[in-house]
């Protein structure tokens, strides 16, 4: 909508530099402006940010409602009235010249193309190797990935590179051809995660490690499949350090993804596996993916003075609950005691149960800040329930798992601990890797 | 003979987005248009396609039936944040579609939708440009396929069926009116 009235952008002193640095107005079809206030203003005093308002701009040093006036009133110059098509790039060759290894090793490093762990290098004729283990033609078009000024194309050669840097062989390319589809993964200043599941089939087939150490370094399925979802989604993605990827923390767990099969033999009978669940027939091959941030362990074995679920609830209850989202690992001997000794005999009674049991403060539910950013709006705009939670005093109890179709249960592991993970972790539909064959 | 090293990405490829894509498909289900029956009295040429057709439609008389009988439908408007709060239907909440945008961006809003009510999309625009791609979106999240539809004739079969709304240019046109 054009409202013909002058705006400007006020941004924090943390992120400011790549609002002004980088060309958006070729986005936006005009140029932005912008005053900038110190970081962090949410949950600071409110004194705080009354001197922030009262205090100077961050970029000019004017008072900063003078920088906001300053702003809006003076002419653009000569850059700011440049419209149209942003100018193309710079076009680099398919193949890069020739060079030493250790030169192009550090070339790789240099444009950020890598995790900053060894790479096997992309040479014609393995990637030319890793494109016999699909079907699909090299410049079919997997996705179009929108990136800070432009898209970019993501095809079936491209994710080939990234397969072979990562160390895949060419079995592994179809399952990391369905990957694709879900890259690149979420770049948050809240620092999130993946978790990248395969089932079916094709676990045993290419020997997916779903057993003792399913999520540990000890197994190269899930290792070099992981790693392609990290290397997809920092070049299709374009993220580069402190340039458009600004995670403040990062995430330890972006350099593998949590890649993992479930260990569908070992689930208790009545328990059908996650791609099941999501309505795929017990021989497809799927991959699904995740996202989230956080990850609870029981630390030690179960113990019979206190059930296990009744310890998965009072850890789910420190999670924010954003789209219900929840997703439990737990190992084969844990899915056991659940069903033979509590009783639950479907994976989705276990989720109904936590949607109904696990609670929180209403003041801890809204404190969250991923929380005040989607659910205040549908507050606001009558949406139940959090309409009336809002109206709840700061320790009144509410149920924040609102849709027990959100929380996920994965079976994986080796029979070796009654142990699990509880997780923040939203899980996307997932994908047919048999399509990607 | 030296080997050849591909260069992982061709900055070259860089390319904005035209604004003709402002329907634009989720990459796992692209915009598959089909033939739309001509309106009565419309000649064959004057054929419209749908956009995506997979995405079950419900038309407003049955929103509103629904909505009075049991109250448990959800109303999405896909508009922009100014447009919602110039006129939207009444009861509805705002998620914007930006189809420059990865529809994945709205995940943390469209999973806080409820899962145990019926969800309407709707947007401004003839035929659900921009609220079928939510639908599959939450589709993608794993919402029931029977429990999110998109509002048939979006907004303007809204006004024309005469139904309730709200926004600041209801409240102007009322304030006139008394």
């Amino acid at each position: 909508m054009q409202c013909k009235i002058p705006a400007i952008g006020i941004a924090s002193s943390n992120i400011v530099h790549y609002a002004t640095g980088y060309n958006f107005k070729y986005n936006n079809g005009m140029p932005i402006r912008y005053v900038s206030v110190p970081f962090p203003f949410t949950g600071q005093p409110r004194a705080v940010d009354v001197g922030y308002v009262t205090g100077k701009d961050m970029l000019t040093g004017q008072p900063l409602m003078t920088a906001v006036i300053n702003a809006l009133t003076s002419p653009l110059t000569a850059e700011e009235k440049i419209s149209g098509a942003p100018p193309e790039e710079a076009v680099e060759p398919r193949f890069l010249s020739p060079d030493s290894e250790d030169n192009l090793r550090r070339l790789f490093d240099d444009k950020e193309w890598t995790d900053f762990n060894s790479i096997i290098l992309p040479t014609e004729k393995r990637v030319t190797a890793m494109l016999k283990g699909t079907s699909h033609k090299p410049d079919e078009v997997i996705k179009t990935i929108n990136i800070t000024g432009g898209a970019r194309q993501l095809t079936v050669e491209k994710v080939a590179i990234n397969a072979v840097m990562a160390g895949a062989s060419p079995e592994h390319f179809p399952v990391i051809l369905a990957l694709a589809t879900q890259a690149p993964f979420g770049n948050s200043t809240s620092s999130m995660a993946n978790m990248v599941v395969v089932s079916g089939p094709i676990r045993n087939r290419l020997k997916f490690n779903c057993g003792t150490n399913a999520m540990g370094p000890y197994n190269r399925s899930n290792a070099v499949v992981g790693r392609a979802f990290t290397l997809m989604s920092k070049t299709a993605g374009d993220l580069r350090n402190d340039v458009n990827a600004w995670e403040t923390l990062g995430n330890t767990m972006q350099y593998n993804n949590m890649c993992y099969g479930e260990n569908e033999e070992a689930l208790p009978e009545g328990w059908d596996p996650l791609h099941v669940e999501m309505g795929f027939k017990p021989t497809d091959s799927v991959l699904t993916v995740g996202t989230g941030w956080s990850s609870i362990a029981s630390v030690g074995a179960s113990q019979s003075i206190y059930p296990t679920h009744f310890l998965m609830r009072d850890y789910m209850s420190s999670f924010c609950a954003s789209g219900s989202a929840a997703t439990i690992v737990m190992d084969p001997t844990v899915a056991g005691l659940l069903k033979d000794v509590h009783g639950f005999k479907t994976k989705a009674q276990l989720s109904e149960w936590f949607s109904q049991n696990v609670t929180k403060t209403n003041a801890s539910y809204w404190g969250n800040g991923v929380i005040q950013s989607t659910a205040v709006p549908f507050a606001l705009q009558g949406l139940e329930p959090y309409a009336s939670w809002r109206k709840l005093p700061d320790d009144a109890l509410i149920k924040p798992f609102t849709n027990p179709k959100a929380i996920h249960v994965v079976v994986a592991g080796g029979k070796v601990q009654t142990m699990w993970f509880v997780t923040d972790f939203g899980i996307r539909r997932g994908v047919l890797i048999d399509d990607w064959a | 003979m030296k080997p050849q090293f591909f260069a992982v990405f061709l900055l070259g490829t860089l390319m904005l987005m035209p604004a003709a894509l402002s329907s634009r498909g989720s990459p796992k289900y692209p915009q598959q248009a089909a033939s739309a029956k001509p309106a009565p009295g419309a000649s064959a040429s004057a054929k419209e396609t749908v956009p995506f057709p997979q995405v079950p439609r419900i038309t407003g008389e049955e929103v509103e039936r629904l909505a009075k009988d049991k109250g448990n439908v959800v109303l999405v408007d896909t508009d922009d944040s100014e447009a919602y709060a110039a006129e939207h239907i009444k009861g509805a909440v705002n998620i914007a579609y930006d189809p420059t945008v990865d529809a994945r961006e709205q995940d943390q809003s469209l999973s806080a939708l409820p899962g145990d009510r019926l969800i309407v999309f709707y947007c401004n625009c003839p035929h659900e440009e921009d609220s079928a791609p939510m639908v599959l979106e939450m589709w993608e999240l794993g919402y029931d396929h029977d429990k999110v539809k998109a509002l048939k004739g979006g907004l303007t079969r809204w006004e024309q069926l005469h139904y309730p709304l709200a926004g600041t240019d209801v409240d102007t046109a009322q304030e006139k009116g008394n």
